[in-house]
């Protein structure tokens, strides 16, 4: 739901409705990112690829227009029919077939990299983000998971829309703007001329509206916010029995809407105007130019006919470029997002192997994390004993979760340390132990616990291989899974990740499995946040047990009943910086 | 409902007039012909002066290709300035309708809509149609039109090269976009399935990062990532196929329009006495005949991706045909059916062998027989996702009953007109809308007429006066997005302070009381839950709450316990 929640409330996409987005112009970069192509193999394979075909095209284009010059000269000057020069028909025939292979074999292929290099990013920022810890992830929220899965997306338009146009305008354009200076320096002196002016009208076109249309954009999003969440309140407004009115403000808001978006239109389109506006008069100019001197006799007319039909070649990839603008901002946004992700520096895996938790004690000393508001935790000082219940309480937002993950090592405070002290008193950072070796000796019980896929059996089992049936049942009437056991059976499948079942199903099922890890650290994160009074009390029970079987637990809970079991009772507490 | 006929009921909703539809079209056949036009004076021009007549022969000519190269980047902006008003007057038509049809919608179609699906429809479905006329309707129109032109342009010059020009347009005109469709279709399909699995598997690892590392199973989630990718890359792989067929289709008709054309200029030439100005127009036409054809591709995609939304909207609400804001809608069923009326201070609901839930396999309850007498007050328990909210739903009739039925007064529900029986029982979600609006305006969602003293009093019943005196405007105070943001508490304080303002016949609850401290909830729910209490609600109003603070249930309310597999248990006496 978050997904299609964001890319229904994300502005209204009036440039998705044509091509040139009236959107806020980004800083000024290169429109083919280089370290797309230095880092993605698919990327550069691609712009070499496209380069290639680009050339093959360029060749093509001025063989046909060649060609076609020459048969048309000695039709008219020397009543030569075409069909009496085979060869020169053959050739022409030749170059198109060629061109439109070079189309299709580019399109192919542009589709492919595009889809290699989104798969590639994709799993770098997948994997990269997962390694970066909690508060990375945390930081970017939605907008990394908007990026990973669909941001990273607009990669396709971009590579295979644009890329290719950028590229041919790098080709051809210049090959055939040669060859009509070859036949024609003239002609050629009009385009060079008139060229840069495309460019150089965009940008005046674009600062000159700039201004009026972002105020016209922000509008625009308001009234676009307003009539969404009308919207969205429609179950609301029927379940009270008002649902009837509210469609003449739908259709108002609507009529502004469009008002404001028609006035952001009249200047975004003012750019396509002068790009098409530019490249027909420049064709017009040398047609009349060739024209003039044909009437003098100053021009011969093979050549004539040839800058005729180059000349509107000059300008057609410019053009295309020019429409396909759109694709290439929201393309090159994606690729900027990807690499600030992937430039972040995953911390560093310590290497001393982590000392036996069975008789070692993890405390925080003077932890602060830096926090939204402030500082949560502030100067956060605890110890967890081994074999004892400690409980973290605190208000919500003081930072009890944050504390959990800066001395599981998952975290990395901005003040103060987490540290492993050993029996005999040694104390050893955790930053500076080997990740791996300290995990696999605990196990964690998020709000939302996830489950590996598999049968409710199989997922048990594989907390403890070595566990015999009775140990399972045994585990699973603990955690009060009885009653789903009968009624869905061991071999019940809970899909992947275990989506198959509720909320509180998953919770119990987890329960259960730390119940039958041999980890030494249990760490409840709020076990009770979707459970009832009645399960509340399971918990309670199983708490008491892990105690007793000499485990370690460390509980995150606001709530009366549970603190009450605990050996320890520690208070996190935030601060608000005042002065900022 | 095929996808094509959802498409239509679609583009009727859009009430595109049709005058400004031409003048779109018009436009945009402009732009294109004089690029057309430009391309066969030019070529007129360069041929015509190469048999030297007089200066003054040509000026003609001369003015018009430079009036064309002028007139092509007037008429683009033109043709997207009237196209898009046409598309966006089209979406608010569009909007209008669907939300009128959803909301006098008689049925339970509104309360199965997902949240996020209702913004996605209306927005971006909506869109998807707006996008239908700018990329299909007008750029296949205008095709029409340019063949016709073009054809009309070759044929008084050659026949030869007109027969041609026709089959090489027809090709072009065929193959391109019926490529294109296949492969819109073909990555619609990847879209919907693959990618919303890749989308998935990415979100897994993103969300649960933290747990998959410290359990050693990311690497094993990150390979599962890569083999849902490496599918989804397959699916689109199919789709690429077609797509780049479309593309070449033109580039391969215009082998075709340039033989023919050649062969023809030369038998126009040498047999026929053609002018020379005739033929460099022959010649040289074929190569800008077919811009119009280019478009096909992109029209026909949006063609596909249309009628996909268009038949995600027909799912939740489509007027058959789009009715005025005044035309009678059948309003299942019809007020004018019986003349009901609910008494406004009191009214009597029963639940008879009422069976609810979503799905008519898998009910949430079942078998539940259940008489609120005016002024009695029940508190609903059970364990997350037992049904709790379902049955809600169900006695308020926003949610059809399975089996069974649900009574108002005597009358079933379902007998009873939306606006009779919201006269009557009235539900608040505990995920009820809080609008971008003022506090004042989200208290008037409940009732038009609640001056201030009422809105004041209802905002201190429920403890959220202080909280209304810290912001700066008071009651006129914006919410949501742009405006203040209201917390998780205040929010429930808020929705109950609509209930409240509502007082009665029969208010439905949603734990409201979800989110505040022990002391404060507790206070409110006894006084919700107290028969005869009249410090929230009047004494004689039914008060139905879900709610799971066992321990703030007074000792006297009935409570309705909702057990494993829909059975529950009443307990009146307790």
């Amino acid at each position: 739901m978050t997904t299609t929640t964001a890319r229904a409330s994300s502005p209204p996409p009036a440039g998705a409705m044509g091509e040139s987005a009236p959107r806020p112009r980004r800083s000024s970069r290169a429109p083919l990112d280089p370290r797309l192509v230095r880092e993605v193999r698919a990327a550069r394979a691609h712009v070499a690829r496209t380069t290639a075909l680009g050339l093959v095209q360029s060749a093509c284009v001025i063989t046909t227009a060649l060609v076609i010059g020459w048969i048309g000269a000695r039709l008219l000057v020397d009543h030569q029919l075409p069909q009496h020069a085979p060869a020169a028909l053959g050739l022409l025939v030749m170059a198109l077939l060629i061109r439109a292979s070079a189309v299709l074999a580019e399109q192919r292929t542009a589709h492919r990299a595009a889809t290699e290099a989104i798969a590639d990013l994709r799993g770098r920022i997948v994997s990269h983000a997962a390694r970066l810890g909690p508060r990375a992830a945390a930081g970017r929220g939605a907008d990394l998971t908007a990026l990973a899965t669909t941001g990273i997306e607009n990669l396709r338009p971009y590579l295979v829309g644009y890329v290719p146009q950028l590229l041919l305008s790098a080709t051809v354009t210049p090959l055939c703007l040669l060859t009509i200076a070859f036949l024609d320096p003239i002609s050629a002196v009009i385009a060079i001329v008139t060229l840069p002016l495309v460019p150089i009208f965009m940008i005046l076109v674009g600062k000159l509206t700039m201004g009026r249309s972002e105020r016209l954009i922000a509008d625009m999003r308001s009234l676009w916010t307003q009539l969404l969440d009308l919207v969205d309140g429609l179950p609301t407004l029927r379940a009270l029995g008002r649902e009837h009115g509210p469609e003449k403000v739908i259709a108002t808001l609507g009529q502004r809407h469009r008002a404001s978006a028609m006035g952001s239109l009249k200047y975004a389109f003012l750019s396509s105007m002068v790009l098409e506006l530019l490249a027909t008069l420049c064709v017009a100019l040398i047609a009349v130019s060739i024209g003039m001197r044909l009437v003098y006799g100053e021009m011969d007319l093979a050549p004539a006919l040839a800058v005729l039909v180059l000349a509107p070649e000059v300008y057609q990839p410019l053009r295309n470029v020019g429409s396909q603008y759109h694709s290439s901002t929201d393309g090159l946004a994606a690729v900027t997002a990807t690499f600030e992700v992937l430039d972040e520096q995953v911390p560093a895996d310590g290497t001393i192997a982590a000392p036996d938790l069975r008789t070692s004690t993890l405390a925080l000393r003077g932890v602060s994390v830096r926090s939204r508001e402030g500082s949560a935790p502030h100067e956060a000082t605890l110890r967890i004993p081994p074999g004892q219940v400690t409980a973290l309480t605190g208000a919500s937002g003081s930072g009890k979760t944050t504390a959990a993950q800066v001395l599981l090592g998952l975290l990395e405070p901005e003040r103060g340390q987490a540290e492993v002290i050993t029996a005999d008193g040694t104390s050893t950072p955790i930053s500076s132990l080997e990740r791996r070796s300290l995990w696999d000796q605990l196990v964690l019980l998020p709000q939302r616990p996830v489950l590996p896929g598999g049968t409710i059996g199989s997922v048990l089992a594989a907390a403890r291989p070595e566990a015999s049936a009775a140990e399972l049942e045994q585990a699973a009437t603990a955690a009060a899974l009885g009653p789903v056991i009968d009624e869905r059976g061991w071999d019940a499948d809970l899909g992947r990740s275990g989506q198959g079942i509720s909320l509180g199903e998953r919770q119990r099922l987890s329960l259960a499995r730390a119940l039958l890890s041999p980890a030494q650290l249990v760490v409840l994160d709020e076990p009770t946040a979707h459970l009832d009074g009645a399960t509340e009390q399971i918990v309670i029970d199983l708490i008491r047990t892990l105690r007793d079987q000499g485990r370690t637990v460390l509980v995150i809970a606001h709530r009366s009943r549970l603190v009450e079991v605990a050996d320890h009772v520690v208070r996190v507490e935030a601060i608000a910086e005042v002065d900022r | 409902m095929s996808s094509t006929t959802a498409l239509r009921r679609a583009e009727r909703a859009l009430e595109i007039p049709l005058p400004r539809l031409l003048a779109a079209v018009l436009a945009a056949c402009a732009t294109l012909a004089s690029a057309f036009a430009l391309a066969a004076v030019s070529a007129y021009l360069v041929t015509r002066a190469w048999t030297m007549p007089p200066v003054l022969d040509l000026s003609v000519a001369v003015v018009m290709v430079r009036a064309l190269g002028i007139s092509r980047g007037v008429f683009r902006w033109l043709d997207r300035m009237i196209t898009h008003d046409v598309a966006l007057r089209g979406v608010v038509s569009l909007r209008t309708n669907l939300f009128i049809a959803l909301a006098r919608r008689g049925d339970d179609t509104l309360t199965r809509v997902r949240r996020g699906d209702l913004l996605s429809r209306l927005g971006d479905d909506a869109q998807e149609l707006g996008d239908h006329v700018i990329k299909a309707i007008v750029p296949g129109l205008v095709a029409v039109v340019m063949f016709v032109v073009v054809l009309a342009t070759i044929t008084p010059l050659s026949v030869l090269a007109a027969l041609t020009m026709l089959a090489a347009l027809l090709f072009a005109g065929a193959l391109a976009p019926l490529a294109a469709y296949r492969a819109a279709r073909l990555s619609e399909d990847a879209v919907i399935t693959s990618r919303s699995v890749v989308a998935a598997s990415a979100l897994e690892i993103l969300d649960d990062a933290t747990s998959l590392r410290l359990d050693g199973r990311l690497d094993e989630h990150l390979v599962q990532l890569r083999g849902d990718q490496h599918e989804h890359d397959a699916a689109i792989d199919r789709a690429a196929v077609p797509s780049a067929v479309a593309s070449a289709a033109v580039p391969l008709a215009m082998i075709l329009a340039v033989t023919g054309s050649l062969l023809a200029a030369g038998t126009a030439w040498l047999d026929n006495g053609a002018s020379a100005g005739q033929v460099g127009v022959l010649l040289l036409l074929p190569l800008s005949s077919f811009e119009a054809a280019t478009a096909l591709p992109a029209a026909a995609s949006q063609y596909a991706r249309s009628q996909a939304a268009a038949a995600r909207l027909g799912e939740i609400a489509l007027p058959p045909t789009a009715p005025g804001p005044d035309d009678p809608v059948p309003d299942a069923p019809a007020d004018t059916a019986r003349e009901v009326t609910i008494d406004p201070d009191r009214a009597h609901l029963r639940a008879v062998g009422l069976t609810a839930g979503w799905h008519a396999d898998a009910p949430r309850i079942r078998d539940l027989d259940l008489d609120l007498r005016p002024g009695s007050r029940l508190a609903v328990t059970g364990a997350s996702g037992t049904g709790k909210s379902t049955l809600l739903s169900t006695l308020a009739g926003l949610l059809d009953p399975l089996a069974g039925r649900v009574e108002l007064d005597g009358h079933d529900l379902a007998s009873l007109s939306g606006r009779q029986v919201r006269q009557g029982v009235v539900m608040f979600a505990e995920d009820a809308h809080v609008f971008a609006t003022t506090v004042r305006e989200n208290l008037r969602v409940v009732r038009a007429d609640v001056d201030d003293a009422g809105a004041s009093a209802a905002l201190r019943a429920v403890g959220l006066d202080y909280w209304v005196a810290t912001l700066p405007r008071g009651l006129d105070t914006m919410l949501g997005p742009d405006g203040t943001t209201v917390s998780g508490g205040e929010r429930r304080r808020l929705l109950l302070a609509r209930a409240v303002l509502r007082r009665g016949p029969v208010l439905l609850l949603d734990e409201p009381t979800e989110h505040l401290d022990t002391a404060r909830g507790n206070a409110l729910l006894e006084a919700l839950l107290t028969p005869g209490d009249e410090s929230l609600v009047p004494a004689s109003t039914t008060v139905v709450v879900v709610t799971h603070r066992l321990e703030a249930i007074p000792e006297h309310t009935a409570v309705l316990r909702i057990g494993d597999g829909g059975h529950t248990v009443l307990e009146e006496d307790r």
